[in-house]
């Protein structure tokens, strides 16, 4: 790993949303662990903020997890709107978030006013494994017919995937088609390559 | 705001850790000053006469089993200690329960009491310890009532009033405990005896006083939407969302409680009934207002709606002058949805001013820096008397936050916050932060603290909350709660059609868009979106086309009980209704009248012509200048609800029924109102796509002049 360069990093927003109890919090809380080691403060200005490297290029990666804030929903699609990249994310323990996920992903594209947006379904709480409502195979079927790509993760200790899921989503924000045109429109995109 | 001030007080130092069986405590040495002596000051008062502070050692208690816990309520010296004992009552119930602490609390009560050989302690200090668990649980029945309000039986009650006749009889807490368990049962026998079934018992007891004002009853278009006094309607969410909020128990907000709300199966319907009750009226009432602004905005026809959209600014701007950051951002919530923020050609109706308003308002709720704008506004204004931040570049809200000063110089407004962000910080902190530490598995106290720190700058505005002197109306709250709402799917729907969605997936959508191209013109950023769209299409169209529409509504009905199950629905709208997707026309008085139940629901007409078709339609407003129309220089207008395949001969007849005119649709023009001339329609154009949309759609239907 290199040091986080100076220059102008391109900034990503990743928004997690899903079901209440779905352990959102849990994936975020882990991503962003390193820094809350002794006196975790949910209140301050950059506790979600991180500088990232991923495949040698690094990025600042701003998470954005409204957990407890689920049942408002009229204020998901303004949320929503901000997002570049997004995890969805359901329980291997709960079906019903599972089929959720449906609703999260119209939704999303309806706000974005597009056929396809960067999203990554995420199959979390796979380290319950006696009480795993919904396979693999169920969920990599879901992926499939939403036309994204599937992860399992954990955050339990010691965490599976969890890095890897937030990395994922900014591979797929750099692999979209139009991300060149549209990151250069707003002018944030600061190609890095270290 | 800081509670912990161990944190933030620089006078305050970490010392260390200090373990004891079944304890650990964080020892911190602090500097107090010498204003009142004390009892330890006056046994050395030669020696420090001179000094102006010492040091003193402080122990918090870290992580401890539940018995030590209780134990720490009382001081070495056995003294109340007062914080502790707040932080401890407000998030006990993460860790135990009210029958358990209450059974701790006794025994120690005994144990100390009975001379009991296990304490240690000398008599005074003895008998310090007793009088301070009595006082504790004092503290106890004040802030936290509800405890031990657990019908029909009452057993904390029944069991603190045999402990008290036991060991403190005729003691002011045995009266206390007497009282108000004869109060409990008296009550719970005339409930039984007055209602057979069971009412759920509504916890709050506040009673609303009723406004009976002459002018506001006979007055029925008072509330008539948008023709609607702002400040009075920003006045009536404050006033129910006060009485929400004032009734919020803060504990319900806790991780352990709402974070795991879905948790245990069932618990969903229990939440609504009770954990977390409250904190489920706020959110209702929140989403409330926001599916409110949604389905009033989309009810209208274009230059209306403009109108009503600017209307819910006004309030918004109201809101953020009384400081009702509650219902403020479920307005700008609903402003920002989708089905609204889409209808490009509404917004670009507003005026510059009142834009600018909106995206100042809409500034202060930005996820921008974990909410920092929010969280200092709350900060700043929480506590203060009336509304006095605005950003350099809020010129609007200056404007409007001066106008507030002249106006009234002793004004006093409480503050309602937006819930939401408490509740994912004390998510994040219950996710966080392990419930229990060591191999021991102590309760990790520290982590109580954190989630108190929260806890109480809700407790705190709370108490603000009381600033508020309105009278609720319960005309307005009744009209309020009657205007129909549409569900996710409807208001998606509802909204395309009045701006047609740029379609990107099927055939036939394309076409429709090309045909229209020269109509709708879209804001560059949109049309490039859309093109990269098609783009990207080509490769994914076999996984995406089509699909994903049709699969999110499937499940509608199944859907609706969802919503319906965690009590978020605030008006039932038929699940049947929401599985067609065509013309939906809200043909609803939103008038004061429209206040009974049955008409809440969603009158929808659907127009089978439109389900093939592209939907969409305009309301237009159609007058004639024939004989018995023009009545004392008034304009009589009809509405007529426009559809795409509607040819000109097709809508004269239509505005012949409506206008009562006799003959054959062939011997009347039909001409568009603009602003110096009209625009004359060829008897078989299309009228939906001759319109001059920059205009009002308004239009004249005359008799021809015979040639």
């Amino acid at each position: 790993m290199s040091k986080p360069p100076n220059e102008n990093l391109p900034a990503y927003k990743l928004v997690v949303v899903g079901d209440g109890g779905v352990g959102k919090s849990a994936l975020t809380i882990q991503f962003f662990q390193k820094l809350f080691v002794t006196d975790y403060d949910p209140t301050i200005e950059d506790s979600y903020i991180q500088h990232t490297e991923v495949d040698g290029k690094w990025c600042i990666l701003d998470v954005l997890d409204t957990a407890g804030q689920e049942e408002f929903s009229a204020m998901r699609e303004q949320y929503m709107r901000k997002g570049d990249g997004f995890l969805l994310v359901y329980s291997v323990t709960d079906k019903q978030s599972y089929e959720n996920i449906v609703n999260f992903h119209t939704q999303i594209l309806r706000v974005k006013d597009r056929d396809v947006y960067p999203m990554l379904l995420v199959a979390n709480k796979v380290d319950l494994v006696h009480l795993r409502k919904v396979t693999e195979e169920q969920g990599r079927e879901l992926a499939h017919r939403l036309g994204i790509p599937y992860i399992e993760t954990s955050a339990k200790d010691p965490p599976l995937n969890v890095d890897a899921a937030f990395q994922e989503v900014v591979r797929i924000i750099r692999n979209q088609p139009a991300f060149d045109l549209e990151k250069g429109r707003r002018g944030r995109r600061r190609c890095c390559i270290v | 705001m800081n509670i912990d001030a161990a944190d933030s007080l620089p006078t305050w130092r970490l010392w260390g850790e200090e373990r004891t069986p079944g304890a650990v405590f964080t020892v911190y040495l602090k500097k107090v000053r010498y204003h009142s002596p004390n009892k330890s000051v006056s046994e050395q008062e030669d020696n420090i006469s001179h000094l102006e502070w010492e040091t003193v050692r402080v122990r918090l208690v870290k992580a401890a089993t539940l018995v030590k816990l209780v134990e720490c309520l009382a001081s070495d010296e056995g003294e109340l200690e007062t914080t502790y004992v707040n932080i401890f009552l407000a998030t006990y119930r993460s860790f135990s329960t009210a029958s358990q602490v209450l059974g701790l609390l006794l025994d120690r009560y005994k144990l100390l009491a009975n001379d009991s050989d296990e304490v240690e302690l000398p008599d005074f200090l003895r008998q310090q310890h007793v009088k301070t668990l009595i006082l504790a649980l004092h503290v106890w029945l004040d802030t936290y009532p509800e405890d031990f309000v657990d019908p029909p039986k009452f057993p904390a009650l029944q069991r603190l009033d045999e402990f008290c006749k036991e060991n403190v009889p005729e003691s002011e807490l045995a009266i206390r405990v007497r009282h108000r368990l004869e109060k409990l049962l008296q009550d719970v026998g005339e409930r039984s005896a007055r209602v057979p079934t069971a009412v759920p018992v509504d916890n709050g007891d506040t009673v609303h006083e009723v406004v009976v004002d002459a002018t506001k009853v006979t007055d029925l278009s008072e509330y008539k939407f948008p023709n609607i006094n702002e400040v009075h309607f920003a006045e009536q969410l404050t006033c129910m969302d006060m009485d929400l909020f004032t009734r919020l128990v803060p504990h319900q907000c806790l991780g352990s409680v709402w974070a795991r709300r879905g948790e245990k199966p069932g618990a969903v319907g229990g939440l609504a009934g009770g954990a977390a009750g409250s904190v489920l009226a706020t959110v209702n009432q929140f989403n409330a207002v926001s599916l409110r602004v949604i389905s009033t905005t989309l009810k209208q026809s274009l230059p209306d709606r403009t109108l009503i959209i600017s209307t819910w600014i006004k309030i918004a701007q109201e809101l953020r002058v009384l400081k009702n950051f509650s219902s403020l951002k479920a307005i700008v919530s609903g402003l920002q949805s989708n089905p609204i923020h889409r209808l490009k050609r509404s917004w670009a109706g507003l005026d510059k001013d009142t834009y600018q308003l909106f995206s100042e308002l809409a500034r202060i709720f930005s996820e921008e820096n974990n909410q920092f704008a929010q969280r200092e506004l709350l900060m700043r204004e929480g506590t203060a008397k009336f509304a006095n931040t605005v950003g350099t570049n809020d010129r609007q809200l200056q404007k409007a936050i001066q106008r507030q000063l002249n106006q009234s110089g002793t004004i006093s407004h409480g503050t309602i916050p937006y819930l939401g962000t408490f509740l994912t910080d004390l998510t994040m902190i219950d996710t966080a932060i392990p419930d229990y530490v060591g191999e021991e598995k102590l309760i990790n106290f520290d982590k109580r603290r954190k989630e108190f720190e929260i806890l109480a700058q809700i407790k705190l505005l709370q108490s603000a909350a009381n600033g508020y002197s309105f009278k609720l109306d319960r005309k307005f709250e009744e009209w309020f709660n009657a205007i129909p709402v549409l569900d996710d799917k409807e208001a998606y729907d509802l909204s395309c059609q009045l701006e047609p969605h740029v379609p990107s997936n099927t055939l036939s959508s394309v076409e429709s868009a090309k045909s229209k191209k020269s109509f709708f013109r879209f804001p560059k950023s949109l049309s490039i979106g859309f093109l990269q769209g098609h783009k990207k299409n080509d490769s994914v169209a076999s996984t995406n086309s089509g699909s994903s529409s049709s699969s999110f509504y499937l499940p509608t009905s199944h859907e609706t009980s969802w919503r319906s199950s965690r009590g978020l629905s605030p008006s039932p709208l038929s699940s049947k209704s929401s599985s067609t997707s065509s013309l939906v026309s809200l043909d609803v008085s939103l008038g004061s009248t429209a206040t009974s139940g049955s008409n809440a629901k969603l009158q929808q007409s659907i127009d089978s012509a439109s389900t093939t078709m592209e939907p969409e339609f305009y309301v237009i407003k159609v007058t004639t200048d024939c004989q018995g129309h023009a009545k004392d220089g008034q304009v009589m207008y009809k509405s007529i609800m426009l559809s795409n395949n509607d040819r000109t001969h097709q809508v004269v007849r239509q505005a012949m029924l409506k206008l009562g005119l006799e003959g054959r649709p062939e011997d009347y023009t039909f001409a568009q109102v603009l602003a110096h001339k009209e625009l004359l329609l060829p008897n078989d154009a299309n009228v939906f796509y001759a319109v001059n949309t920059a205009h009002d759609l308004n239009f004249i239907v005359r008799r021809a002049k015979k040639l």
